[in-house]
């Protein structure tokens, strides 16, 4: 039995290879009726104006299709005899009968005989094997929505029957298993849950629900292809990125503003400049300190002003040779200083030569306390203190400055080198000398107090002489030792460390103010604005 | 006014207790109009249109039920009397061409045939099971007929002299009466449920 269905299957299966694809065909739907009803007699209406009913040919090949007739009967009428005819080939062959006058809603027994003896028999009702086209016209469309698409087709156009369909979809995309829908009462259908961007293929079959009528699975539909919009943007993510970001763009500027100093001096370090300690200087003068010196007369120097210290006399030796006497000592010690000058200090020896400030600070080398030759300057010192004894009247004005002489005669030279423009190099190299001359002056004709110890203090690194040896011409003089203060700071280079109270306070005989120089290590760069300060009070 | 003296008025009328006598009228014509409502004769107010047709094919379905438990009944199924039910075959072509009232007439003449036959089967029967499919039954037609009603059909009740003998014929067990049944109900009852034209939206 299954070698003769396999091989009508066979003949069937070159039937449909030449049927039309529109709609299903005659023998196709013999074909598929063939497969999948079980009863012997296999009837099936499409048009529902004529039933078919067919059985295919025992093992018996040589029966001809005369042998057979075909009997129908409905309920509560009589018999009738439907003609038979032949499908297929030989030796394949379907015996089929078509009923023309049908009722539904009733019984009906059709019966088989062949050569007189019943073959098969059958009761069923019309309405229970329809058999249909599948649905014309479907379409697939996109929707607004994502991951979704729209299918729709037309029903078959039965008259009565339309809301007894029962519908089923099947559609498939690659790389996915094949899903099915079943569909009720409509003739559309949204599928949803889809791959976004992808070529769907849909097949769509119609069935009579099964209430009212019933029948076969129709054949599938043509498929149609649909495809699904690309996916989009959620905009739901899109909002909350949008969102984070600016949270943290606000974070990150609330960072950067409060700690923006910060940062900026990381980045972008400040040049130092000298400019708040001298206003106007760059912005007025355009870096000339002197000029900036003469309008700025001290009434705006912004420096400190140790009131409580009085600027103290202060001694201040070169390591020049103290024997020359007092009047004459000014044209001693320098090839005594020289050698121990640096060799900046040592140019501008020379060039002080005649400014004579062999006294002082010519001496002042780096390191040269350590240099200093102490007994030497201390038997200056008490020459000199004798001839101040000695000559009283060294003490009027005219003698204090004498007595200083060797200290004004400085300024003087100093003055003069500076108006003989010899440049300032040595007015530098002695501005710090004719400072403490100053000071001394000052303190000398002050003679109240000499504030020693506030001198003492007031040196950096070395000690203040007591100075007031000056002041008490009786008192003898007892050098405390090293303790002088080298002001002369800008000509030789000293490492030294010039804190505000040891630097030269150079105070205007005439006027008193007061006002020291910050002196740093690096001053020897800084000479000029320095120096022309230091110059610039004394006269 | 409680305590009344007896006295010689008691032949009289009894003076009324309430103080006004004009709601009399208005009382007596309320009390009419609730007596009038209740007994209302006549037709009942016109119902809603039942259009959707899964109600009859609840009816349906209960109906196949009930004839496949018929099918397997053989021996306690057996009824004496044959009993008159209608056809049950549909010819669409001939259907299309009656025209509403009959096709309601038909219909309503088949629905009480089934009914007076199912009705009888109560006797006949004892298995306590198929009484419940024949109550179901009875119930059903019941139904129909009212959604008969509400589709504007009107009753038709068949007299004696007036149904059709071509358009019956005669069964003899309960299983062919219950098979007549579900036919029935699937076929001409359909058919007009689902053309009535109240429910046509054309209409």
């Amino acid at each position: 039995m299954t070698n003769v269905r396999r091989s009508v299957l066979a003949i069937y299966a070159l039937y449909l290879a030449f049927a039309s694809s529109a709609g299903q065909t005659f023998e196709s739907k013999v074909e598929q009726l063939l497969h999948d009803e079980p009863e012997n007699i296999k009837c099936f209406t499409e048009t529902l104006r004529d039933l078919t009913c067919f059985w295919d040919e025992k093992e018996d090949r040589n029966s001809s299709f005369g042998q057979y007739a075909f009997t129908y009967q409905y309920q509560n009428e009589n018999s009738s005899v439907c003609a038979v005819s032949v499908l297929g080939a030989a030796g394949k062959r379907l015996f089929l009968c078509r009923l023309s006058r049908i009722e539904f809603f009733v019984p009906l027994h059709l019966c088989v005989y062949q050569g007189g003896r019943e073959l098969y028999n059958r009761s069923l009702s019309i309405d229970q094997v329809l058999l249909l086209d599948p649905p014309a016209n479907v379409t697939v469309v996109r929707t607004r929505l994502q991951r979704q698409l729209n299918v729709t087709w037309l029903p078959p156009a039965l008259k009565y029957m339309d809301d007894s369909m029962m519908y089923e979809v099947r559609y498939v995309v690659e790389g996915s298993p094949m899903r099915k829908e079943i569909v009720k009462d409509s003739t559309k259908l949204t599928l949803r849950g889809l791959q976004p961007n992808s070529k769907y293929k849909v097949w769509v079959r119609v069935k009579l629900d099964g209430i009212s009528y019933n029948g076969y699975w129709s054949a599938w539909s043509d498929p149609v292809f649909g495809t699904t919009p690309p996916s989009d943007l959620d905009p739901l993510i899109l909002v909350l990125v949008l969102i984070i970001s600016l949270i943290l763009i606000l974070l990150s500027l609330t960072v950067l503003l409060s700690h923006h100093k910060f940062l900026l001096k990381k980045l972008w370090p400040d040049i130092p400049s000298p400019e708040r300690k001298f206003p106007g200087l760059f912005t007025v003068y355009k870096g000339d300190f002197q000029e900036w010196l003469g309008h700025n007369n001290g009434s705006t120097w912004p420096v400190h002003m140790y009131t409580e210290e009085l600027p103290a006399p202060l001694e201040v030796l070169s390591e020049a040779s103290l024997a020359a006497p007092l009047p004459s000592h000014v044209s001693n010690p320098r090839p005594e200083a020289t050698p121990r000058a640096a060799p900046y200090s040592r140019e501008e020896s020379d060039t002080m030569e005649e400014g004579e400030d062999q006294l002082e600070t010519r001496g002042m080398d780096a390191g040269l306390h350590d240099r200093w030759q102490e007994p030497r300057h201390t038997h200056w010192l008490m020459e000199q203190l004798r001839a101040l004894q000695e000559h009283p009247e060294a003490l009027s004005q005219s003698s204090l400055l004498e007595s200083q002489d060797t200290y004004v005669t400085l300024n003087q030279n100093s003055q003069h080198t500076r108006e003989d423009e010899q440049g300032d190099d040595i007015l530098e190299e002695s501005l710090p000398l004719q400072a403490l001359f100053a000071s001394r002056g000052t303190s000398l004709s002050a003679a109240s107090h000499s504030d020693l110890g506030s001198l003492q203090q007031s040196s950096g690194s070395g000690r203040l002489s007591s100075q007031s040896s000056f002041e008490y011409p009786n008192h003898t003089w007892s050098p405390n030792g090293p303790g002088y203060a080298y002001m002369a700071v800008a000509d030789s280079g000293v490492s030294m460390d010039y804190s505000p109270m040891s630097s030269s306070r150079i105070t205007d005989m005439g006027k008193g103010v007061t006002y020291t120089n910050e002196y740093k290590n690096d001053i020897l760069e800084h000479r000029q604005p320095l120096s022309g300060q230091l110059i610039h009070s004394q006269y | 006014m409680g305590n009344r003296q007896g006295n010689g008025q008691s032949d009289e009328d009894p003076v009324r207790d309430y103080a006004d006598s004009e709601m009399e009228i208005p009382r007596l014509f309320a009390l009419l109009l609730i007596v009038l409502e209740w007994t209302r004769p006549g037709l009942p107010s016109p119902l809603r249109p039942i259009c959707d047709l899964r109600v009859l094919d609840h009816f349906i379905k209960q109906a196949r039920d009930a004839e496949a438990a018929m099918r397997v009944c053989k021996e306690g199924c057996r009824i004496g009397v044959p009993l008159v039910v209608p056809l049950t075959r549909v010819d669409f072509g001939v259907w299309e061409k009656k025209n509403m009232e009959e096709q309601a007439r038909e219909v309503q003449t088949g629905l009480w045939l089934l009914n007076k036959a199912i009705s009888s089967l109560r006797t006949s029967i004892s298995t306590s099971v198929l009484h419940s499919h024949i109550d179901a039954s009875v119930r059903n037609i019941a139904s129909i007929g009212q959604v008969l009603r509400s589709l504007s059909i009107q009753d038709y009740v068949p007299t004696d002299g007036g149904i059709d003998v071509q358009e019956t014929w005669r069964v003899s067990s309960a299983s062919e009466l219950f098979q007549v049944h579900i036919n029935f109900l699937r076929g001409k009852v359909r058919l007009l449920l689902a053309n009535a034209p109240v429910c046509q939206p054309d209409s």
